[in-house]
């Protein structure tokens, strides 16, 4: 009976107690939020240290996509791109000779958009986001930004894409 | 040696309460400007906006640097009762 009574020996090697190693001080708190602020702001730096060690490459050269009669005016096609990563984009034939190229992920979750040529609007299903299809820019819903876009050019009924030159942006 | 400050503070044991809560609502307003500025940090650094990617680290960087200073305004454990020994 006596030995059952007893602390067993490794109690008193470490003479912690249970509500003691569990218990949350203020003190502890407030250095933990200490730490977290500066997790957060390493965090912020490896952004900077990313967009300077990885920064995007622009599409180099022009790609052949589809013959021109293969999408009729108000369609759409979908196509990749492979280079150091697969980007999908989605080739819109919008009126006759007009054409518009662009990413296909939406800028608010990377769901991916469709062109809706009964609303004149290219539409993003997951959360109704719509963008203008001339343009790329959000007109309603939930995407912070324009749609990337890809610079079209028709030659000799083939249809090429290329990366957008700076000064001729399609902002009309 | 005057024994005025620890007169003080056993007298009004309040006023350290005041300093601890006072310091954690500053740590967490701290940290939701930082939470504040990584998130614009991603959207924007998402759409090669370099500019606001380093704007917020050198403002979250001070913010991290302030809450660090604040750490030592914490007011001193209570000496631990010497417990007896089972």
């Amino acid at each position: 009976m006596a030995e059952k009574d007893k602390d067993p020996t490794w109690k008193s090697d470490f003479p912690i107690d249970q509500e003691e190693a569990t218990h949350v001080s203020r003190r502890e708190f407030a250095k933990f939020l200490g730490l977290f602020s500066g997790a957060l702001a390493l965090g912020n730096g490896a952004i900077v240290l990313k967009s300077l060690a990885f920064p995007d490459k622009e599409l180099e050269g022009e790609h052949f996509i589809c013959e021109e009669n293969e999408v009729p005016v108000g369609g759409m096609k979908q196509f990749e791109i492979h280079g150091t990563k697969d980007i999908p984009y989605i080739l819109i034939h919008l009126e006759e000779g007009e054409w518009r190229a662009f990413e296909q992920k939406c800028t608010h979750l990377a769901c991916a958009v469709r062109y809706r040529h009964d609303l004149g609007q290219i539409e993003c299903p997951c959360h109704q986001g719509f963008f203008d299809p001339r343009t790329g820019v959000v007109i309603q819903g939930p995407p912070p930004r324009p749609l990337p876009q890809l610079e079209v050019a028709v030659k000799e009924g083939k249809v090429y894409v290329k990366s957008m030159s700076k000064d001729k942006p399609y902002n009309v | 040696m005057s024994y005025f400050r620890s007169s003080q503070n056993e007298a009004h044991p309040n006023k350290t309460n005041t300093v601890m809560t006072g310091i954690i609502l500053m740590l967490i307003l701290l940290v939701s400007i930082q939470i504040w500025f990584l998130y614009s940090a991603l959207n924007n650094a998402l759409d090669d906006n370099f500019g606001i990617a380093l704007a917020t680290f050198g403002g979250s960087l001070a913010l991290a640097l302030v809450s660090f200073w604040l750490l030592r305004y914490l007011p001193d454990p209570r000496p631990a009762k010497s417990k007896p020994r089972k």
